[in-house]
């Protein structure tokens, strides 16, 4: 009972039971949802949402919000094949090339939201036009098939019989983890996050670590962007287009706030869980993709309006035991 | 003057509380039509409390408003706007990218008759007219954030003038102003009585309250001291009616200070209203700055701390010369600032106690690239039992604890950061009596400790006594620099607020 009460009052026991009702939900109402092959999917697909979302995560802790993920996906994507399939860089060159550039998509976010003082929303809004209307002009709107005969074990092999993306998860939320729990810049995101004024006046770089988030978020979106084309074996702009929303998703669903500073990472891995569930029992029921992006979007709304009606409810009744400053004070 | 029989406006028993705060007690007021009614007292002592409940901002929680005799009720202030009471705020409500005719008028814009569109000629004309009535030569197409300071507050009181009312509030209209604008304003408010309007003054300027008013009321700590006109009183009667007989506080001062500066400032100046301050606090000395609101005593802490660029001047720690262009290097240097508003400024709500204690120094946690959260947990510990924060702050969010509790964890980080000089803006404020003389035990150990202490407080009191030395700060200077226990009260207020000296009598 202490245990059962413990989980349902942390950070995390909401999120796991929001994913338990909603599997179940899916379960009951689908019938090729249990089978093996299904879940096995479901687990590839899940990897891509997951990895984004720690990016995500990350930039929602620190008060932001990261639209272009999924530009960053279509323009790595693109440019991987194009490196690889049209000019005949070794793949292992055009990797790392890739994970370099999604390290610069993101400064370039972090830079104008944070020393550039223009909020992230529009910062993003912006560049995840401009990354995907890079990616178009850099394929003219064109598939490219067949990459490279390498990438398919990326994202398909096994290892101990279990495939690959499981482990890149794994590794990635424990980094992640770790270093928001045991480092100074993962404690400065909380920070910021948190109180931004405080923690400037603590002696916090807060356009540093504003920026780091940023990087973060955009080498997180390189390497789902090169699972991306793995899965595939071919690159595409219009790759990619579901993963803003759904990353964002994942990390409200995992009980993330849109004010920043409260966030556990693990839960948005639940959530990230939780979006691909949706997805594959949409997939499932042959509902169209235009569908999709509708529920997924109604999905945000109410992630995020159960957060701020929350929150305004708790304001209300703080604002009934808040003293009045305006009688005082410099 | 000839102050007619019968009252325009009446406050009768007005009560108002904020949590924990008796804001107003009590209080009534009688404002009688081509009067100019100051009201004084120190701060927190009431005054915009008891205007913004007359102008219908606070719903106060008991007390009538009359009219005229007759009872008026509104909700809001555009109810009281209707009912002819004009205000104008400390803080600017005007609309910064719109014309100074569209602020003027806004939401009363006059309109054509047939297309119901707005007629903007007429709104023009009728801003000229107003503005002139101010001797102000402003173009009423200017945008608002194009003008000075000094311009958007007489912007504010055109709009206030432009509504028929029958009275007019002004709260703190000349704090941005200057000498001639102050003059210009002075000479309105005579033009209005002489047409019968009532205005109610509310100045920290005891100068200009002795200029300008018929009749003055002094309030303290949330209730009528006295009402008098102005010409039956001494600057020295308004002062002591507002400091009035205190129940002799006694503060814990200890003096613990060496002969050995610890921060010099020489000259300072900054773009933000500090000009060429110079002062020295010595190791282990508490240096109090006192000023009224606006005075500039905050922008010389933000210059000091690195928050407002300097344009000229020197500052020193420990003899070296310092330039601090961030908060970053100023703690680095070993200042830490304990801000007024620990809600927006100092307190983290996201973390409990011990995250709260340590986040100016994290890498004293460190251990190899990790932070060790049992160390962190035993430091906060440490502070929480050290300064006897309630226990609850090593579990739970410091949302939670009392605003006394609050302050220690925000001390507590300035010691773990091993500050050697805390800079402490109103660390009182808003905390209760016993929490405060915690505060003042701390103030004492810290110094005892070799810890120097930069003072601000609004509680004059407290800042005299538990200031080895205070300074006092208008308009941006020092006037002068005098023990702790050689200035009273009244002299405090007597230089901050602008009134010329005279012999304190013997009351």
């Amino acid at each position: 009972m202490v245990f059962l009460k413990k989980f349902l009052g942390s950070t995390i026991g909401g999120p796991i039971i929001a994913l338990i009702l909603v599997g179940v939900f899916i379960a009951l109402i689908t019938p090729r949802f249990m089978h093996p092959q299904n879940l096995s999917n479901v687990t590839l697909q899940v990897s891509l949402v997951a990895i984004v979302a720690i990016g995500a995560t990350l930039v929602i802790l620190t008060g932001g919000i990261d639209l272009s993920p999924g530009a960053t996906v279509a323009l790595v994507c693109c440019t991987l094949a194009h490196l690889v399939r049209k000019m005949g860089v070794p793949l292992p060159v055009g990797i790392i090339l890739m994970l370099l550039m999604g390290v610069g998509l993101g400064f370039i976010n972090g830079f104008f939201s944070s020393y550039g003082k223009i909020p992230s929303f529009i910062v993003t809004l912006a560049t995840m036009n401009i990354y995907r209307g890079l990616a178009f002009a850099l394929t003219g709107g064109i598939t490219i098939f067949s990459v490279s005969p390498q990438l398919e074990p990326i994202f398909y092999g096994r290892f101990l019989g279990i495939p690959l993306p499981f482990y890149y998860v794994v590794i990635l939320y424990g980094s992640a983890a770790l270093f928001l729990r045991y480092t100074i810049p993962g404690r400065s995101i909380y920070a910021i996050g948190g109180n931004e004024s405080a923690a400037r006046l603590s002696g916090i770089n807060v356009n540093r670590t504003r920026l780091l988030a940023f990087v973060i978020a955009g080498l997180t979106a390189a390497i789902a962007g090169i699972l991306e084309t793995a899965w595939l074996d071919s690159g595409s702009a219009a790759y990619g287009s579901e993963l803003a929303l759904g990353s964002i998703a994942a990390a409200v669903i995992g009980g993330a706030s849109l004010v920043g500073g409260y966030a556990n990472i693990l839960s948005s891995l639940v959530g990230a869980l939780t979006v691909a569930i949706v997805q594959n029992g949409l997939n499932l029921h042959a509902v169209q993709l235009a569908w999709q992006d509708v529920t997924l979007g109604l999905v945000i709304i109410l992630a995020v309006g159960v957060d701020m009606w929350k929150r305004n409810f708790g304001e209300a009744i703080g604002r009934l035991f808040k003293t009045n400053r305006g009688h005082s004070g410099d | 003057m000839d102050v007619e029989k019968s009252a325009l406006w009446i406050a009768q028993g007005f009560h108002k509380s904020f949590p924990g705060v008796q804001a107003l007690d009590d209080v009534s007021l009688e404002i009688f039509p081509g009067e100019v009614h100051a009201l004084v007292g120190e701060n927190g002592s009431g005054k915009s409390t008891l205007v913004k409940c007359i102008a219908g901002v606070y719903p106060r929680d008991q007390g009538d408003l009359l009219h005229k005799g007759i009872p008026a009720v509104f909700h809001n202030p555009t109810e009281a706007r209707l009912h002819g009471i004009a205000t104008i705020y400390q803080e600017f409500s005007l609309v910064p990218t719109l014309s100074v005719a569209e602020n003027i008028f806004l939401g009363n814009y006059r309109k054509k008759k047939f297309t119901g569109t707005i007629d903007w000629p007429v709104i023009r004309e009728d801003t000229r007219k107003v503005l002139e009535t101010l001797s102000l030569t402003l173009d009423p197409d200017a945008i608002v954030n194009t003008l000075s300071a000094a311009e958007q507050q007489l912007v504010e009181i055109a709009k206030a003038i432009s509504i028929d009312s029958s009275l007019l509030i002004m709260d703190e209209p000349t704090a941005a102003l200057g000498l001639t604008e102050t003059k210009h304003l002075m000479d309105l408010i005579r033009r209005l009585t002489a047409k019968g309007k009532a205005i109610l003054y509310i100045s920290h300027r005891l100068d200009e309250v002795f200029e300008i008013a018929d009749r003055v009321t002094v309030l303290k700590d949330g209730r009528r001291v006295a009402t008098a006109p102005i010409s039956e009183l001494k600057v020295g009667d308004v002062v002591r009616m507002m400091i009035g007989f205190d129940i002799v506080q006694h503060y814990p001062k200890e003096r613990n200070v060496q002969e050995r500066p610890c921060l010099e400032v020489e000259h300072l100046s900054t773009d933000h209203g500090v000009h060429d301050v110079s002062f020295t606090v010595n190791v282990g000395e508490v240096f109090g700055l006192g000023g009224m609101l606006g005075s500039g005593r905050t922008e010389i802490i933000r210059a000091i701390y690195g928050l407002d660029r300097i344009t000229s001047g020197q500052i020193r720690m420990d003899g070296k010369e310092v330039n601090f262009r961030s908060p970053v290097a100023a703690i680095s240097a070993g200042i830490g600032l304990i801000p007024e508003n620990r809600k927006t400024d100092g307190s983290f709500f996201n973390f409990e106690g011990p995250k709260n204690i340590t986040i100016a120094r994290l890498k004293a946690l460190l251990q190899g690239p990790w932070l060790s959260l049992s160390k962190e947990r035993k430091i906060g510990a440490t502070y929480i039992k050290k300064m006897n924060i309630s226990q609850g702050a090593m579990e739970r969010s410091v949302q939670n604890l009392s605003g006394g509790n609050q302050q220690k964890v925000i001390i507590a980080r300035w010691l773990f950061s091993q500050a050697r000089l805390l800079i402490m803006d109103e660390p009182t404020q808003g905390i209760d009596i016993g929490a405060k003389h915690e505060i003042y035990k701390v103030i004492n150990e810290l110094t005892a400790n070799g810890i120097s202490v930069l003072l601000i407080s609004s509680d004059f009191p407290e800042l005299l006594a538990m200031s080895d030395r205070v300074a006092v700060v208008r308009d941006g200077h020092i006037l002068q620099i005098t023990d702790g226990d050689r200035m009273s009260e009244y002299e405090l207020i007597i230089h901050a607020s602008g009134v010329s000296p005279e012999p304190e009598a013997v009351s």
